[in-house]
């Protein structure tokens, strides 16, 4: 196949969607400086100066800047999700927990906020990896098993890249069962003419009745 | 906040289904464009009198990194457009559907319009005779004749050879698979494998 | 004209040739079509399969598809009608028919260049060629013009053209009545499925798939009452050699077949429909011998059924579940069981018994012949209207896939739904008195939107139907005369309203030579009445006509067949 993907979230891609909206996630800042003129991003205030010792959630794209290096204008603190009371809660079970809600790019942001040089780093790079182990071992079941179920009450839970990962694992099962009947030699018709034509059956639907 | 209509263009992009393309948003671009032109003129204006005021650069600097979020924004939102607008060109041939031509700005379609030539003529100058059609055989085939069978009414096929074959719903056919296979793949014909 | 070496004449003829297969609604031409693609698909010959419903559909798809087309085979269709003068093709287009209907027309048979009969010859006996045309025709219809001016010329008569003229007139009178008398009854030749395996048999690509394709199309012959018992016995005989070459490889371990492959046997059947997918009382209910031997529609019926049963030690609770689930032991006697008490009930032996074939694939379970064509006629003939024509032909085709078990599943269940519908038809009309002697004839009509009359919209269904009623009329009718009256059957066109589909089959009398002479009857009662009859269907003794013209027509049938 000619086209050329990203694996979502595997490297930082300067044109990745996914990318692009992880590094939208807030992070909790505190302003080391003043900002002139800037005092509109705190809606809390009137102040037409954004002061020292503001405190403002920030997208992480923001946040990063600010703090790199000799600039430090902002300090950054861990986010609430991220935090020990969080941390406890994904290594006592992370099955039971709703990374979508807490997400949806858990991971992806996770690793970003490792750049950022928060004291907690290490444990937060630790949970970080202990879930994903917790919970890969139901993903993969739920993916190699399930051939025709319902599965959206599985995958509602699950953090963006678990999703890819779920669908990946379904994508090779109903492959090796398309084998196992001899389907593959079939040629079908485009995924992506499918779904087109799907589409155009819907926004038809309307008119027509 | 700084860049959230950028943002917006991004969710657009990320709401899009594979098949489909999204009208291209051309209001929100301008506004985003807007937005770092705004930007743009508040850095220079002050740029002048930064020197020694810590505040001032400060704002400075967070200014750009938000004109820098708007640009990243902005060249994600075409090239993942363009990254769409390629793959249709192998899925759908070289005549895009109505619909979602109707949906690409100018330039875009220009692009296409490149793309496919270009396609056609580096197809052209592969292989020994005549060149070599890359968007056949997508599977390694197996047989050199199917048997399909005509989901929708598609009219008259000229094959190869000349003949006329008059493709009609639900009628089955044995023909070249070199022939049909473009068909299968838009879901004109049905490839039937016992 | 006859083809004698279908490998020479036919087959290697179409090599590297386009072709056009155009097939009719049957199950028969289906798995004829189906031996036929398989045999194109080993040779590469490039072919597109267009099902057609009625002589106006060969029309149309001819028309549709003839361009470039050189060679056109018809499967189950064509054979009874000058095809040449129906299509007016180009010169060069050939036609190929493999057909099952008799008697052919006799312009096929002698056209020497443009049609090609796939058949037994020795089955047809269509009148010597001299007496049905002459070559000197024309010439002497040149003298004849030229007579009267000759005559009035020269005043005299000329004996010799008097002789020639007497002459002529006694063929003409003797042509007319051959042609009667050839066209006089419609009936049925062999299997095209069989013609077209022996075909692949002399290939040496015949397969055990084949084989099985082949057993279905002679089997529908015999339940949809086409052919008499002996030909289906002496097709079944043919046929067992070949299953017997194809299935015994000796008895040692090392040879026999994997269970992965497709076996099929030869075995005396239970003539039950689907009781292997049913459960065995309701399979008795539904089946037309049994039902109506035991008049299983009335109260009386089923207690006697049930005293049946209950002499056969076959627990009732037992013979209304699922078949396939009853305790082994009870399964594997009843047939036994059954021939040893059918004859206190009334029944013979071929009511209960046909000597078939079943097969086996896998771990799945078996599949007799007649159910395969229950399944297959069941889709074919399918009431569900969110569907084309079309895709009730390709639900058939793909039902003949045995693969396909999820397409079988749904088969079984159209084919249930459609016997119990019939019984439930039949039962209202012995219930309701509705079959009505006309003298020569009985006949019935089932109500406009009456329930699920849909199913009899379809001819194949609507034949069955009309043989079930007959025997179930004759069970109960104290009329002695029953047994040799034929009887015609109407039901409501399910597409075109006002419009009735006929069907006429012979009496039960004289029901084992499977001879129908409705079709004649049917065209001289619409000729003397003008009724405005469509005689579309490849059988003649199907018809449509308006509804309206029904009183009118019947008055010429009875007058016709008194």
């Amino acid at each position: 196949m000619a086209a050329y993907s990203v694996p979502a979230g595997v490297c930082t891609n300067y044109f990745n969607i996914d990318d692009i909206l992880a590094s939208q996630e807030k992070v909790p800042c505190v302003f080391n400086a003043k900002v002139a003129a800037l005092g509109y991003l705190d809606q809390s205030t009137t102040d037409v100066d954004l002061n020292v010792g503001t405190k403002l959630e920030l997208p992480f794209w923001l946040a990063r800047f600010l703090q790199k290096g000799a600039r430090n204008i902002v300090t950054v603190d861990t986010p609430k999700t991220y935090k020990e009371g969080y941390r406890n809660i994904f290594t006592a079970d992370p099955n039971v927990v709703d990374l979508h809600r807490l997400g949806p790019f858990f991971y992806l942001f996770g690793g970003k906020l490792l750049t950022l040089q928060l004291p907690d780093a290490e444990e937060i790079a630790d949970v970080l990896l202990k879930t994903f182990q917790g919970r890969f071992r139901k993903i993969m079941d739920g993916s190699q098993n399930a051939l025709h179920a319902d599965l959206t009450s599985q995958t509602s839970v699950l953090d963006d890249q678990e999703r890819h990962l779920f669908a990946a694992g379904q994508d090779s099962l109903h492959g090796f069962h398309r084998w196992e009947k001899r389907e593959t030699e079939k040629l079908s018709t485009s995924v992506m003419v499918a779904n087109h034509r799907k589409r155009k059956r819907i926004g038809a639907m309307p008119t027509a009745s | 906040m700084l860049a959230e209509k950028a943002l917006d263009l991004i969710r657009e992009l990320q709401r899009t289904l594979s098949g489909t393309l999204s009208p291209y948003n051309e209001d929100k671009i301008r506004q985003v464009l807007e937005e770092m032109q705004n930007l743009y003129d508040q850095n220079r204006d002050r740029a002048h009198y930064a020197a020694g005021q810590a505040d001032v650069f400060a704002a400075i600097q967070l200014r750009h990194a938000a004109i820098q979020r708007n640009k990243r924004c902005l060249l994600a939102y075409l090239y993942n457009r363009l990254e769409q607008i390629r793959k249709m060109r192998w899925e759908f041939g070289s005549v895009l559907p109505s619909d979602v031509r109707y949906n690409m700005c100018e330039q875009e379609v220009q692009w296409f319009t490149q793309y496919n030539r270009q396609l056609a003529n580096y197809m052209k100058t592969i292989g020994e005779s005549g060149g070599l059609d890359l968007t056949q055989d997508m599977k390694p085939p197996k047989t050199l004749y199917v048997l399909v069978r005509c989901i929708m009414d598609h009219g008259e096929f000229e094959t190869q050879d000349g003949n006329i074959i008059l493709l009609k719903k639900n009628s089955q056919h044995y023909l070249l698979r070199s022939e049909c296979e473009h068909l299968i793949r838009q879901g004109i014909l049905e490839h039937l494998v016992h | 004209m006859l083809i004698k070496d279908f490998r020479r004449d036919f087959y290697d003829v179409l090599q590297h040739q386009r072709v056009l297969i155009l097939v009719a609604f049957d199950v028969d031409a289906l798995c004829a079509c189906k031996i036929l693609q398989y045999l194109f698909q080993c040779d590469q010959v490039l072919y597109t399969v267009v099902p057609v419903n009625g002589l106006q559909g060969v029309e149309n798809a001819f028309l549709e598809n003839a361009e470039g087309i050189k060679h056109v085979i018809l499967i189950n269709c064509g054979a009874s009608v000058d095809i040449v003068e129906l299509l007016q093709p180009e010169d060069n287009v050939r036609f190929y028919i493999c057909d099952s209907h008799r008697p052919v027309d006799i312009h096929n048979y002698y056209n020497a260049v443009q049609v090609k009969l796939l058949m037994r010859g020795e089955e047809l006996s269509v009148p010597s060629y001299d007496e049905v045309f002459r070559d000197d025709e024309s010439s002497e219809s040149d003298t004849e013009n030229d007579d009267p001016e000759l005559g009035g010329k020269k005043k005299r008569f000329d004996d010799e053209a008097i002789l020639r003229r007497q002459e002529r007139r006694r063929w003409k009178e003797n042509r007319v009545k051959l042609l009667f008398d050839y066209t006089k009854f419609t009936s049925f030749g062999t299997s095209a499925a069989l013609v077209m395996f022996e075909l692949a048999w002399k290939l040496s690509k015949d397969t055990n798939n084949l084989l099985w394709l082949a057993i279905v199309g002679v089997t529908d012959q015999q339940i949809h009452y086409r052919t008499p018992r002996e030909k289906y016995m002496e097709d079944v005989l043919a046929l067992q050699v070949h299953v017997s070459r194809h299935n015994q490889r000796g008895d040692d371990d090392e040879n026999l077949l994997s269970v992965n492959c497709l076996r099929v046997s030869f075995e005396e059947e239970l003539h039950l429909s689907l009781y292997r997918h049913w459960s065995l009382f309701d399979s008795i209910c539904h089946s037309t011998s049994v039902a109506c031997k035991l008049k299983l529609w009335s109260l009386k019926g089923q207690k006697k059924l049930h005293e049946f049963l209950a002499e056969m030690g076959l627990p009732l609770a037992q013979c209304k579940q699922q078949y396939s689930a009853m305790e082994s032991t009870l399964k594997s006697e009843v047939k036994e069981k059954m021939q040893t008490f059918m004859h206190k009930y009334g029944l013979e032996i071929q009511d209960i018994i046909l000597p078939s074939f079943t097969m086996q694939y896998g771990y799945k379970s078996v599949l007799c012949a007649a159910d395969h064509v229950m399944m297959c006629a069941a889709l074919l003939e399918s009431i569900d209207k969110s569907k084309m024509l079309t895709d009730y032909f390709l639900d058939g085709t793909e039902v003949l896939q045995r693969s396909n078990q999820e397409k079988m599943d749904s088969g079984v269940d159209a084919a249930k739904h459609q016997l119990r519908s019939m019984v439930k038809q039949i039962q209202s009309f012995i219930d309701m008195h509705q079959i009505i002697s006309a003298g020569p004839f009985l006949y019935v009509f089932i109500q406009e939107g009456a329930a699920d009359s849909r199913f009899f919209s379809h001819p194949q269904c609507l034949i069955r139907l009309a043989r079930f009623t007959l025997e179930a009329h004759c069970n109960v009718t104290r009329n002695k005369r029953a047994r040799i009256l034929p009887l015609i059957l109407g039901a409501p066109l399910m597409n075109e309203e006002g419009s009735t589909l006929v069907v006429g089959i012979p009496p039960l009398d004289t029901d084992d030579e499977r001879k129908n002479f409705f079709g004649k009857a049917f065209e001289q009662a619409a000729e003397s009445t003008n009724t405005s009859a469509k005689f579309n269907s490849f059988e003649s003794h199907v018809i449509e006509m308006k509804s309206e013209d029904k009183s009118k027509f019947f008055d010429a049938m009875i007058g016709l067949l008194q």
